[in-house]
Formats: structure tokens, C-alpha cells, sequence
């Protein structure tokens, strides 16, 4: 068996939600446990509202657990520089955002940032990006454009641990197709580990990974 | 006799124009707004008649008041972030400040409060004015941008270049009124300083020569103080882990 690369323990998050112009406060993660060894690709899945995509937030730490703790390689995340975690836990959202300038220049972003010298084309190929498209402006892509972009730009930082918040399902099926086998080779290819949170159980079962459903805000695994 | 009619006139003026906003819902805002200035400006001519027989020092004094409430103003406008009411005093003041020493340096006026003051109150009421503006629209340029902000940070981007856009477009909405009111000096309005040497008899061309001068100084001010309030103020709508706070409003 791989080490374990990320273990979540005792994992606590309350938002706050805006009811009839009160501020209510809601427990949507409460004591979750999650272990994913290396190279493992684990899915999520659940209703809107349960909390899937803060859980990939508390992961990359883009926001904060209540309490518990998030170790990668053995390591509680906050000890990690945030932006050197970031570097090492890539994750893509739901709504590609693209950022101003070319498809060129985004896929660039990683390597200003942290002075890799990355092979744009191999990484534009890698993510079956049509090398005619790196000049143009990113922002007139179609969305599964934008979101193979947005993958690209994340793999460009060289990460271990991929995040993937629902990558497919702005998409349409065709798209959503394309992506989820890109994702897949990708995975093969550099043994990347991956948390995947999907609405589609079909979906789940195709990338053969273990599938856990989150309910009541801790995680049980889907054996259906 | 002319000094009431003016007042009388702005105080309908005032009334009117507040029960024109109603239907906006700012009318208790243009109300409160248009009061407070009248008797504010009344109280600092009684003030000014005093300070224009005091020594030099207490006008400077005047002037770092008005960077401290300019600041607050300015602070205000942020929604009261961290950190932004130091950075409104810094950028104010210094902006306002450097801008102002040239007049007295080379001679342009004398140092004289009657000239200090004025010169000075006008350089801090525009950096004031455009650094409300340019923190209000930074702070909705982040909130509107939330998703592209946060992309870069999960790039492992620090704040400064993840908010570097939403910064570009603060200072450039801040900084529209002044460049049309640049684009259009003397064709569509005549500026405060060039009515106020005509009315008071100076030459077209001095009044025309101190106004440009003034004219770009404010500019420069403006375009110093707002960089240097949104470059300072990035940090406050960010966490310690870089962050983008939950609780903007």
C-alpha cells in the first residue's frame, strides 16, 4: 500500500449564511475523517450545500477548519508556507476562471510564480489544449476550453495532490467527456493524487477510485 | 447683504436637492450631508479670520487635522477595514504634503497661512475624495472578482498579485473624474481657484498659470495617494494565510 499522502482528522467547519438578512450560523463539516494514500484518486460526493467544496478549501487553505487538522506527507498543512502548500495541492473549480491576457500567458502564471521552466506546448499537448490556441484570448474560449486551461495552469505549478471541484459539470457532455478522460490519463501519467467531488454517481464509479458520499458533514463510504 | 442671500440661496438649494433624493432613498444623506457643510464652512471662516493673525505652526496643525478627518472619511468609505485608517493618513498626508511644498518652495505664494491653508485644504480635500473612491472600488472589484482572486491564490499567488487587477481598476475609476475634468479644463468649467482670482480681480493669465499649477499638482496628488492607500490597504482584505476575508461586505 502507498503512504498516506493526505489525512484530514477530526475535521470541523461552520459557515455563516445569509437568511432573511440575518447571518445563520450552519455546521456543514463535523468531525470528518479522510485518509488518501499517494497516487489514490478518491471522489466525493453529496448535495449542493453539504459542504464538498469547503472541504477542497480547507485542503488547498484557501479557508480555515474550525478545528481538527489537514496533514500532507505526514505534515500539518499549517506549517506549510500557504503559498508553497498551494504550489503542492493545485485545485481546479467549477466555473473555469480565466485570467486576463492569453491562453499562453495563463498557462505561464505558474512559472512567474515560482521560476519553473515548464514546457508550455508538452503542457498545452498534456491537456489536449490545439497549440493555435495558446495565442488567442483566453477569455473567448468556450468553457471546456477555459476549464482545460484552468487544469493546465494548475499542473503547470508541478503539484502532488489535485483538487477538483466539480470540473465537468458546467460543461456539456461532450466537454464533460473530454475532461474527465484528461483528467483520468493525466492521473496515470504522473501518478497524481486526486480528490474529485462530483454530483454524478456515474461519473464516481467510472474513475475507479473509492467513492465516499458526504452526509451530516462527515464522510461515508459508497460500496453501491 | 450679499454674504445671506448666497447662504439663504445654498440652504434651499440644499432642501431641495434632498427632496429631489428621496426618491432615491439619499435624501436623509443629502440632507445631513448638505447641513453639516454650511455649517462647517461658516465655522472654518471664523476659524481662518483667527488663524490668519496666529503663527505659522498652528496652520499646520489645521492641516494634519484635515489629513486625520480626510483619512476617517477615507477609512470609512473601506467598510472600516484593518489597517485602512493608517494607510488613508499616510497616503493623504504625504501626498497632499509633497505636492504642496513646491508652491511655497519656489515662491509661488509666500508662506503665509492665508495661502498655506487654502492651498493645503484643497490638495486634502482632493486626495480625500479620491481615495474614498478608489478604496470603495477596490473593495468591490475584490468582492465582485472573489472567484479570480481566489484562483490565483490557489496558484499559491500572494495577495498583491492575486488583487493586482481589482487594484489596476480602483485607481483607474478613482482617477476618471479628475482626467475629464483635466481633458476638459476651460472648456466646459472654470476651476475654483481661476473664478476666485478673476472675481478677486487677478489678470487672466496669473489666474490661469496658478490654476494649472494647482490643477496638476492635485492630480499628481491624487494619482500618489490613491497607489499608495490601495498598495498599503491589500494586506486588510486578506487573512495571515493569505485568505481572501469571508466577511467583506
Amino acid at each position: 500500500m502507498n503512504p498516506v499522502h493526505l489525512e484530514l482528522k477530526n475535521v470541523s467547519r461552520a459557515v455563516f449564511r445569509r437568511v432573511n438578512k440575518t447571518r445563520v450560523k450552519t455546521q456543514i463539516l463535523s468531525s470528518l475523517d479522510l485518509i488518501v494514500q499517494r497516487g489514490e484518486l478518491v471522489t466525493i460526493m453529496g448535495p449542493s450545500g453539504s459542504g464538498k467544496t469547503t472541504l477542497l478549501r480547507l485542503i488547498n487553505r484557501l479557508a480555515e477548519a474550525d478545528s481538527g487538522s489537514i496533514m500532507l506527507n505526514g505534515k500539518d498543512i499549517k506549517e506549510y508556507d500557504p503559498f508553497e502548500l498551494r504550489r503542492k495541492v493545485g485545485m481546479v473549480f467549477q466555473i473555469p476562471v480565466v485570467f486576463r491576457g492569453s491562453v499562453n500567458e495563463n498557462l505561464a502564471v505558474g512559472m512567474k510564480l515560482w521560476g519553473y521552466e515548464n514546457d508550455i506546448y508538452a503542457l498545452a499537448r498534456d491537456c489536449v489544449i490545439p497549440l493555435e490556441l495558446l495565442n488567442a484570448d483566453a477569455e473567448q474560449l468556450s468553457v471546456g476550453e477555459k476549464q482545460r486551461v484552468c487544469i493546465a495552469r494548475a499542473l503547470a505549478n508541478q503539484p502532488e495532490v489535485l483538487l477538483l471541484d466539480e470540473p465537468t459539470s458546467a460543461l456539456d457532455a461532450a466537454s464533460a467527456e473530454k475532461i474527465e478522460t484528461l483528467l483520468l490519463n493525466l492521473r496515470k501519467e504522473k501518478g497524481l493524487t486526486m480528490v474529485w467531488i462530483t454530483h454524478d454517481r456515474e461519473q464516481a464509479k467510472r474513475t475507479g477510485g473509492k467513492r465516499y458520499f458526504l452526509r451530516n458533514g462527515r464522510l461515508e463510504e459508497d460500496h453501491e | 447683504m450679499n454674504e445671506l442671500i448666497a447662504l439663504a440661496l445654498t440652504v434651499i438649494l440644499v432642501m431641495l436637492a434632498a427632496a429631489y433624493a428621496r426618491r432615491f432613498g439619499i435624501g436623509k444623506e443629502i440632507s445631513l450631508s448638505g447641513t453639516r457643510s454650511i455649517v462647517q464652512i461658516l465655522i472654518l471662516a471664523s476659524i481662518i479670520l483667527v488663524l490668519f493673525k496666529l503663527p505659522l505652526y498652528w496652520s499646520l496643525i489645521v492641516l494634519l487635522t484635515m489629513v486625520a478627518i480626510a483619512g476617517h472619511t477615507t477609512y470609512t468609505r473601506s467598510g472600516k477595514l484593518d489597517k485602512v485608517f493608517p494607510a488613508a493618513i499616510f497616503s493623504i498626508a504625504s501626498a497632499s504634503l509633497l505636492m504642496l511644498v513646491p508652491f511655497f518652495l519656489f515662491g509661488i505664494f509666500p508662506l503665509e497661512p492665508q495661502y498655506l491653508i487654502p492651498t493645503g485644504s484643497i490638495l486634502i480635500g482632493n486626495t480625500m475624495n479620491v481615495s474614498s473612491l478608489a478604496i470603495d472600488r477596490y473593495r468591490g472589484e475584490i468582492k465582485n472578482r472573489r472567484n479570480e482572486v481566489e484562483a490565483y491564490l490557489a496558484l499559491g499567488a500572494g495577495p498583491k498579485v492575486a488583487a493586482s487587477a481589482c487594484l489596476k481598476q480602483g485607481i483607474l475609476s478613482a482617477l476618471i473624474p479628475s482626467i475629464d475634468n483635466m481633458k476638459n479644463l476651460g472648456l466646459v468649467w472654470i476651476p475654483g481657484v481661476m473664478t476666485g482670482m478673476l472675481l478677486a480681480g487677478a489678470s487672466p493669465f496669473t489666474a490661469a498659470s496658478i490654476q494649472i499649477a494647482i490643477f496638476t499638482s492635485i492630480f499628481a496628488a491624487d494619482l500618489m495617494a490613491s497607489n499608495l492607500l490601495l498598495h498599503y490597504s491589500t494586506s486588510s482584505f486578506f487573512t495571515g494565510a493569505a485568505q481572501l476575508r469571508e466577511d467583506l461586505e
